[in-house]
């Protein structure tokens, strides 16, 4: 029995593929998201160990407010006298590792996209990690090195002048020297070095350091000094053997990348959703096919259990080949990944593709799970095949549905769903937690209403195919008739698209509102025409930048503000400080209890307060509150105000002033700068001059934009997100795809009979391949237009939850238009190979055809 | 080779027949649609014969042989199969019956495509996890003049080739019983006659119980007995005496 499984197969051989197709997208992205961030975890690895040969212990400073920029507190570089003098030590230095920006002579950056840029210090040789395939190390203040990653990206090369920017104005250096580490590549990450006063002076950290290395005397354990070195210094510092320092690090990035590994695989676990619709239908209409051949088993004595044997070991077989190709194709899927994300802006880095013994665990696993839990229902109807079925001469094929279970399960799930999605409405939960549970409501309505379709494709055929049929004549009625003939058939292959296009539509309309959200948050709180920020929103935004713009003509007011990530009353949240003497100029605050002047006469020491904070933390105007900085430090606040805020709220969830910014966080950059014109000033003179002033006083890395650029700048970076899912669901697409080819395929072959008979009575070719044409679209269609509708309706119903934060949503018809389109000639494309099969048909061979 | 085979003797009959049917109702559908498709048969079939089912169309000849076999159940009466009643038996013990007692040959020849012809007819035993005894298979297929298509697929093969392939396939198993619903109702009349020396010959060479739905006189002149069904209800039960002697009942039937 085993070997007429494989001798089956075989003869189907072309079909099982189609189906294992299914599976091989979904496993792709699943092998491929885990050898991406495999190699981009062992890359980081690499790189933390590499970059601290010839160190034994580490000192650092203890982050008790993880910032958003990922840095890390400097500390006193008074320490290391201490740290010299412990028992044991060989040699200690102190070392700077800061965010900066790094230039070449026209002020380009060097960087790749999204990657941070940093400024290092050199130090003693046996902390050098690095080698010089080019060059030396700096050997005055005014030399520099850059990783031969970002020369070769900048087309730099020795001699050349490079400008970095630590905090403030642009500072020029020779370089002298190209630096590799190992073998490992940053990815986009791009790190200058300069001697340590240099780097100290650069990032306004004079008599400080971010890091103590430490190299032990012979005989000393990394452990042991690492304890001595414990006792003596301050306990704000942590200090750790260099092993524990890299450990630390790389999984402090692996727990950073984990948002992308879980991304990846969601989009792989609809792809293979989708799948499991194509591997059940397949499977269903293979078993009805096969009814007089299960039959006949039957009369030789084959029992129930070895039916369902042999349809469940197909699956396996199948789940098995389409894991095997999975891995495979995501093997090149993440070397395409990382291009994909390279191309965006999000180069990770990467020495060797990594492919680990779990990775195809748990694609083999997935692969062959989803095939044969797909394949269950059709395999326990093969056993429902009596032998009778072997002599009957009229097969009905397709079997009775069971369409009470049917119908109660789907009216359950349906339930299910609609609960979930109004609990989560009426209790008005909103953000994130009532999001996820109307997603899971969706997630069950989506499977309620395929199970419901059957019922929908006869009345959505009618009314679809209406248009074909005026088209085709009797080609687009035979279509249609074909489409209906076994609504569940057509039901579940449109069902496989419609999950696709419901999440497409879902995201278009998703992405369309947060534009329009940021939008508005843009006209509502800024009042002032022009936004200075970073470079591209990466680069941090230079100190001393904004008193600069205010003396620029045709400025009434320009305002820096300030961010630090701080605990308030232990809850982590984004606290922001502006200048009070101009900010209600550039700022728009909605008050809920206070007033501009609350602003404007802002002491140290107050705070004004979000709502949504204040509620959280119960503390009202006049209450205190404690505030805790990234080192660990706490301050008393006294709340002085509370305002409104919104899910994008410019100013965080709480203001001080500008003193207690710099004094009790040590933060003394601004994030943006807000502008606002004298009345009659012309906007496009003044940002001009703006811009060449600032690049005149060497702050190159200011982008001036007003507020039309600022929402275009906004919108280009939601739509690169966008653009990114629609590629990863367009797998999902595709697979959906498949499975109308293999559905018509299938259909034509159980209707050879039929069409030899059409074209004995002379229906030519063309009209053939026309008719198996209509009915692809007509079946893409019915899934786009539910897809659609699904996307519609959903968006609708978890936009209203957010509505309370701020977010609103609108409709891009226009969009939606295009994808409808699309996705009908999807449908014509889908049809080609199937047409070609069923207009190739040898008219003698159909009609004798047994 | 007719004197290796170790075939139950022909004369010695039994005192049981080795089917027996009682008071069989077959009634489809209800109300005004109701059909009697078998109304009140008593039969029996003895051990090592070959009968014949005849009548016109519509008359409950196959309802009579889905039942004897089991792969249909009476609206009343029971059918026994060597002493068994298997009106009541649940699917499982129905599976393992065919195993061991059933043969089928059908009208369209039902063989797998993927297989060869002798894949084909070891499937049988294959399915029970039986191992074959080669010797009795080379036997079977020699007497049904394969020997020489053994690796053939069933598309290689001529509709008279496959339908022996068929009759093979239900022999390798030494059924007790042998069924067979217009066996020749496909073929030509020299691959008919193929087919029908080959079962005559099970029955005189080793023994087996045949039982042939027909609507060929020709065919049912090999027979040992003739049954004739005519709405549901048996009519004739005779020996057949020539195709000529048969020819004139089917007159008298309609
Ligand atoms: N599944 C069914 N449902 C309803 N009526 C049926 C069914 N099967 C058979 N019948 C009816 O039962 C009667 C006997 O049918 P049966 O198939 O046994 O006839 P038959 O003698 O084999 O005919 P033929 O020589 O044409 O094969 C017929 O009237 C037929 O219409
Ligand atoms: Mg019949």
């Amino acid at each position: 029995m085993l070997s007429l499984t494989f001798k089956n197969l075989w003869a189907r051989k072309w079909r099982s593929l189609m189906t294992a197709v299914a599976v091989i997208f979904g496993i792709a992205l699943v092998a491929g998201t885990y050898v991406l961030t495999d190699t981009t975890n062992q890359a980081f690895d690499q790189i933390f160990n590499d970059s601290l040969a010839g160190t034994d212990v580490v000192v650092t400073a203890k982050s008790e407010v993880d910032q958003q920029d990922g840095s890390t507190p400097s500390f006193s570089a008074k320490v290391l006298k201490e740290v010299k003098g412990v028992d044991g030590v060989k040699q200690a230095a102190g070392s700077i590792f800061t965010q900066g920006a790094i230039l070449d002579k026209d002020a380009d950056s060097v960087g790749g996209g999204f990657a941070p840029q940093f400024i290092a210090s050199t130090g003693p040789k046996i902390f050098d990690a690095v080698t010089y395939p080019e060059g030396h190390k700096p050997t005055g203040p005014h030399e520099a090195t850059l990783d031969q990653a970002a020369a070769d990206r900048a087309g730099l090369g020795i001699g050349d002048t490079i400008q970095l920017i630590g905090s403030g104005r642009a500072v020029p250096f020779k370089l002298v020297g190209i630096t590799q580490l190992g073998g490992s590549s940053f990815g986009g990450t791009s790190i200058a070095a300069v001697q340590l006063p240099v780097a100290q002076a650069l990032t306004d950290k004079r008599g400080q350091f971010d890091q103590i290395s430490v190299a032990a005397d012979s005989g000393v354990s990394p452990e042991e000094l690492r304890d001595r070195i414990a006792k003596v210094v301050p306990k704000e510092l942590r200090v750790e053997t260099a092993q524990e320092n890299a450990d630390r690090n790389a999984s402090e990035i692996k727990d950073s990348l984990q948002f992308l590994t879980i991304a990846l695989l969601a989009f792989a676990a609809i792809a293979l959703f989708v799948g499991s619709f194509v591997i059940f239908n397949v499977f269903s209409i293979t078993v009805a096919q096969r009814t007089r051949e299960f039959g006949m088993l039957r009369t030789l004595g084959a029992s129930r259990r070895q039916i369902l044997r042999t349809v469940l070991i197909e699956g396996l077989i199948i789940g098995l080949v389409g894991a095997i190709l999975g891995i495979v194709v995501g093997f090149g899927l993440a070397a395409g990944l990382s291009a994909v994300l390279k191309a965006v802006g999000a180069e990770l880095p990467a020495n060797s593709l990594q492919l680990l013994p779990r990775t195809i665990i748990v694609s083999l696993i997935i692969g062959v799970g989803v095939t044969v839990v797909s394949s269950l229902i059709p395999a326990f109807r093969s056993t429902r095949v009596p032998p009778i079925a072997a002599l009957a001469e009229n097969l009905v094929v397709g079997g009775k549905n069971r369409v009470v279970i049917r119908t109660v399960i789907a009216v359950l799930l349906a339930a299910l769903g609609l609960i979930l999605i109004a609990t989560a409405l009426i209790s008005g939960k909103d953000g994130g937690s009532g999001a996820a549970q109307i997603g899971g409501g969706a997630v069950c309505v989506l499977i309620a209403i395929s199970i419901f379709a059957p019922k929908l494709v006869t009345p959505a055929a009618r009314i679809l195919g209406a248009p074909i049929e005026k088209l085709g004549g009797l080609t687009g009625r035979l279509a249609r008739e074909n489409a209906q003939r076994n609504p569940s058939r057509t039901a579940v292959t449109a069902a496989a698209l419609m999950i696709g296009l419901a999440l497409i539509a879902f995201v278009t309309i998703f992405a369309s509102g947060l534009s329009s959200s940021v939008n508005k948050v843009i006209d509502d709180q800024l009042p002032g025409e022009i936004t200075l920020q970073g470079t591209g929103g990466i680069l941090p935004f230079p100190a001393g930048a904004i008193p600069v713009v205010q003396n620029v003509d045709g400025v009434e007011a320009a305002s820096g503000v300030r961010f630090v990530s701080a605990k308030v009353d232990g809850k982590t949240a984004a606290i922001s400080s502006v200048d009070p003497a101009d900010i209600v100029k550039v700022y728009t605050v909605e008050w809920k209890e206070g007033s501009d002047s609350d602003l404007t006469g802002l002491k140290d020491g107050q705070l004004v307060i979000g709502d949504k904070l204040a509620d959280d933390l119960g503390v009202g105007v006049g209450d205190s509150v404690t505030l805790t900085s990234q080192k660990g430090r706490k301050f008393k606040f006294k709340v002085s105000s509370i305002m409104k805020t919104d899910s994008i709220s410019l100013a965080g969830e709480g203001i001080i002033s500008q003193n207690s910014m710099a004094r009790d966080f040590n933060q003394k950059s601004d994030a943006v700068g807000l502008v606002k014109l004298d009345p009659g000033a012309d906007l496009d003179k003044t940002q001009t001059l703006i811009e060449d002033t600032l690049k005149a006083k060497d702050f190159p890395t200011v982008d001036v934009l007003n507020q039309g650029e600022l929402k275009d700048q906004q919108k280009s970076q939601i739509n690169g997100l966008l653009a990114m899912i629609y590629v990863l669901l367009a797998l999902a697409v595709v697979v959906s795809l498949v499975g109308i080819v293999v559905t018509l395929i299938l259909s034509i072959y159980e209707r050879t009979r039929e069409l030899g008979m059409l074209r004995a009575v002379g229906m030519s070719r063309r009209q053939v391949r026309r008719m198996v044409r209509y009915e692809a679209v007509i079946t893409a269609v019915i899934g786009a237009v539910s897809g659609l509708i699904v996307g519609v309706v959903f968006a609708f119903l978890i936009g209203i939850p957010l509505s309370g934060d701020g977010f609103e949503l609108s409709y891009p018809i226009g969009t939606l238009i295009v994808i409808l389109i699309l996705t009908a000639l999807a449908g014509v494309i889908a049809a080609i190979y199937p047409a070609r099969k069923a207009a190739k048909l040898d008219v003698l061979e159909a009609v004798s055809y047994e | 080779m007719e004197s290796t085979l170790a075939a139950p003797d022909q004369s010695q009959s039994s005192e049981s027949p080795i089917v027996k049917a009682v008071g069989l109702e077959r009634i489809y559908g209800e109300g005004q649609a109701e059909v009697r498709a078998l109304d009140g048969v008593d039969v029996e079939f003895e051990e090592g014969r070959f009968t014949s089912i005849m009548g016109p169309s519509g008359s409950g000849k196959s309802t009579l042989m889905h039942i004897l076999a089991g792969l249909d159940k009476p609206t009343a009466g029971i059918v026994e199969i060597e002493g068994t009643d298997i009106t009541h038996l649940d699917d499982g013990d129905l599976t393992q019956l065919r195993r061991d007692k059933l043969g089928f040959v059908f009208q369209f020849f039902n063989l797998l495509p993927v297989l060869t012809a002798e894949e084909n007819i070891l499937l049988p035993l294959s399915i029970a996890r039986k191992k074959p005894d080669q010797e009795w298979v080379d036997q079977v297929i020699d007497r049904v003049g394969l020997s020489d298509r053994r690796d053939h697929r069933p598309s290689e093969l001529s509709g008279g080739q496959q339908q022996r392939v068929a009759v093979a396939r239900a022999l390798v198993t030494k059924p007790a019983v042998l069924f067979a619903d217009e066996p020749t109702g496909n073929l030509d009349s020299k691959a008919s006659e193929d087919v029908l020396t080959l079962l005559r010959g099970a029955v005189d060479e080793v023994g087996q119980t045949v039982i042939m739905v027909t609507h060929e006189p020709d065919a049912a002149a090999h027979g040992d007995r003739l049954i004739a069904l005519r709405d549901g209800k048996l009519v004739h039960d005779a020996p057949p005496v020539s195709a000529d002697n048969v020819i004139e009942l089917l007159k008298t039937l309609a």
